[in-house]
């Protein structure tokens, strides 16, 4: 070997060494001789679930755990306020945008060094669950605090739960509100008014659209997933496995729907193809929207005049009023070290019992608070969304942690019906066939008939 | 002269033998052989082969799952509609775009490799601008062009149409974004295959008598023949794996009128974690491009 090769050889393995010393230096949870005295004083937190910050998390030594999010800027403040309360614990936030994250946080999960704390969502549910450890919080004292636990047991454990619900409500723009001579006394509480509203919102130059009342564009997918709970239907048989999306009222809702374009006129699939767009800039006056919109009409459209109205319904007292989705608290990874697990543990604890916090974050999202202790806040009770929601909150049902192949196949039965002129019987089919061959590959079973009024 | 050749034998021989006894070199060539080899074994033999395997089982690597289901994958897939359907619209884009590619490739490269164009290399960035442009990007500012109320297609056309909505439009609006965005690398390798031709052949002709078109017909096309030929397979390659610009024009929709292959590999792959199956996909993906591949490569050899 050449006296050249020996001397790269050699430096390598002194630069080597050197960064394996730096590494074995900073590990987060090595010794370390600073004191830190446990906190005194402060507050108890929480109703049934307790948790006292006047002590010492992991010793009062120094630690570092990951937590994957999708995205930080809601959840930042929950974490500055548990370092601010323990100094020694430094949490660090590992951002992935969304399509990412749920490639990247399972097999980080599967691996040791995945991270201590998670963002979760339960459309992922199948492929993260193996990996979570459960929460070190009695069943008894999470169902006490929060509203729709039940859904989420498995085996008596709890391994991660909704701190917030979001569901559809339909957004109307007040200036053409006004402008149609249309007043808060006009807001339709069913569809027969509701259709009758539209029409007076719709402007048309000869036979173009060129103010759309309604426009579903994009979502009448959602619609129909929803809104056949009016009529009592649900969209999985009795045994939670199969989706049922082809009925006589699964019909009834895809007519009205198709109605509204094609015989009332209110709007077109080629008018503003997509309906957030649409109405973010002021071309239709009303759409149905999850909770979430009212973000994005902040950010992107802060100019629009809008207000929330709850759906309409079918019938004067509906089964349910549309489909929830919850919002999850956070993941535990069981295969962190087990100090790691323990402050998260803390964590979580930390979390579900602070008020402040969790309202904070369900304001910032536009959910609706399952803590009961928020249901009546004053602040909850003030937001746009929430308002219209809280008079028949628990009317609203959970499907479970449902495969994508429902709201995919949805949106393409949604489009055969309104873009490529499908018969809605033959198009209903067509999905609901798809579906369930999707569905035969899975391990779900629908949360259906736990909702209060299944009978 | 033949002591020319035989010093120069001499010399060769000298080297090669030097070469094989120089332990630095063999030593580079063995670890640079040695170092592609593992690359292509790591990143695409292993995968292709754990694929392989995998297209027989239920497998969902996101959750450990992996469980054998024999040629159920292939059953399925092969009784499916929408995966035929996926096929048709894959060779009808695919058959498409290439002849456009090839065409208004060729066609401007002759305009440009013409006597009368002054400005070559500005005509030649120019067409080749959109090729460099990122794909993702370029198929978002179509979408928008494509809108029907504020879109650009329909304000400078007159007309109405809801392009990407619209299933006797959808797909042939996401071809002419591709053959916009594509056609420039046709024009940039065919000025360098024109570049290369032998002027002789043309002098003939002209002493000859041939006029442009019989120039062109007898002359210029059958000797730019590789060039077609690399442009037909590469393009072939490339685009019966398209999916990046129906994920963002159209999502497959409406209903499931745009769906190519590589599109519902991807949506079987990584939005239903279903990796069995879209592996079996992929096979059949992999052999069609193989086969198709071939024959480009026969017939041309067989013209020949």
């Amino acid at each position: 070997m050449s006296l050249n090769v020996k001397k790269v050889l050699l430096y390598s393995t002194v630069f080597l060494g050197g960064v394996s010393t730096l590494i074995g230096c900073s590990n987060g949870s090595g010794n370390s001789t600073t004191v830190i005295e446990p906190n005194s004083g402060l507050e108890v937190l929480g109703d049934t679930i307790k948790y006292d910050p006047n002590k010492l998390v992991n010793n009062g030594e120094p630690i570092e755990l990951e937590f994957y999010v999708w995205d930080d800027s809601a959840i930042k403040e929950i974490v500055e306020s548990y370092e601010a309360l323990y100094p020694n614990v430094d949490i660090k936030m590992v951002v992935n945008p969304w399509d990412d994250y749920w490639t990247k946080l399972p097999l980080a999960l599967s691996g040791n060094d995945g991270p201590a704390l998670f963002n979760v969502h339960n459309s992922h549910h199948e492929n993260i669950i193996n990996y979570m450890a459960p929460y070190d919080i009695p069943l008894e004292d999470l169902t006490a605090d929060f509203l729709g636990v039940e859904p989420h047991v498995i085996d008596g454990e709890v391994y991660y739960t909704d701190y917030g619900m979001m569901t559809g409500v339909i957004f109307y723009n007040k200036d053409l509100w006004a402008n149609a001579g249309l007043t808060d006394n006009d807001i339709p509480t069913t569809w027969d008014e509701f259709t009758k509203v539209a029409e007076k919102l719709t402007i048309k130059d000869g036979d173009k659209i060129t103010q759309a009342g309604f426009n579903m564009n994009g979502d009448f997918g959602n619609l129909l997933s929803g809104m056949p709970y009016q009529l009592g239907q649900t969209l999985f048989d009795e045994s939670g496995t199969k989706a049922t999306v082809s009925t006589d009222k699964n019909v009834e809702v895809a007519q009205y729907f198709h109605d509204l374009y094609k015989e009332a006129g209110v709007g077109s699939g080629d008018f503003g193809t997509k309906a957030e767009e649409s109405f973010g800039q002021g071309q239709s006056a009303m759409v149905y929207k999850w909770g979430h919109y009212n973000n994005t009409l902040l950010d992107k459209y802060p100019d629009i005049n809008y207000g929330v109205f709850e759906v309409p319904t079918f019938t004067e007292e509906p089964f349910a009023y549309d489909r929830y989705n919850g919002e999850s608290t956070f993941g535990i990874n069981k295969n962190a070290d087990e100090k790691e697990q323990a402050v998260a543990q803390d964590f979580i604890r930390y979390f579900l019992a602070n008020d402040d916090l969790q309202k904070d974050l369900c304001l910032a999202l536009s959910v609706f608070p399952n803590k009961y202790s928020l249901a009546k806040d004053d602040d909850i009770k003030a937001h746009p969304i929430m308002s219209v929601l809280t008079d028949h909150i628990n009317r609203y049902i959970w499907p479970g942690t449902m495969p994508a192949t429902i709201e995919n196949t949805l949106k393409q039965v949604a489009e055969n019906i309104i873009y490529n002129g499908m018969d809605i019987q033959a198009a209903l089919e067509d999905g609901e066939k798809t579906m369930n061959a999707d569905l035969s590959k899975v391990d779900f079973v629908s949360s259906e008939a736990k909702y209060e009024y299944t009978e | 002269m033949t002591t020319l050749a035989s010093k120069t034998k001499t010399v060769s021989m000298v080297r090669s033998k030097k070469g094989l006894r120089s332990k630095s070199e063999i030593l580079l060539r063995n670890l640079v052989v040695i170092g592609l080899l593992a690359y292509f074994t790591i990143f695409l033999i292993i995968p292709i082969i754990i694929a392989f395997v995998g297209s027989f089982n239920q497998w969902n690597p996101l959750k450990g799952e992996f469980n054998y289901i024999g040629l159920e994958n292939y059953l399925t897939m092969f009784s499916s509609g929408l995966f035929w359907k996926s096929i048709a619209n894959t060779f009808i884009f695919s058959a498409i775009v290439i002849i456009f590619r090839v065409a208004l490739g060729l066609g401007i490269a002759l305009a440009i490799y013409s006597k009368f164009v002054k400005n070559k290399t500005f005509f030649r960035t120019i067409f080749y601008m959109p090729v460099v442009t990122p794909l993702v990007a370029v198929a978002y500012v179509w979408t928008f062009m494509y809108n029907p109320q504020i879109g650009l297609v329909n304000s400078t056309l007159g007309m109405d149409i809801n392009w990407l909505f619209d299933a006797k439009y959808a797909l042939g609006s996401v071809m002419m974004m591709t053959i916009w965005k594509d056609f420039g690398y046709a024009v940039v390798l065919y000025i360098a295959g024109l570049c290369s031709l032998p002027r002789d052949c043309f002098e003939a002709s002209s002493i000859d008598g041939a006029n442009g078109w019989q120039t062109f017909c007898h002359i210029t096309l059958p000797l730019l023949k590789p060039t077609t030929l690399f442009v037909v397979v590469t393009s072939l390659i490339s685009y019966l794996q398209t999916y990046v610009p129906i994920m963002v024009m159209t999502q497959g929709g409406p209903g499931t009128e745009t769906y190519l292959s590589s599109y519902i590999i991807f949506e079987e792959a990584f939005v239903k974690y279903n990796f069995g199956y879209a592996s079996a996909m992929s096979f059949v993906l992999f052999i069609l491009i193989g086969l198709l591949t071939m024959l480009s490569f026969k017939i041309t050899n067989s013209e020949s």
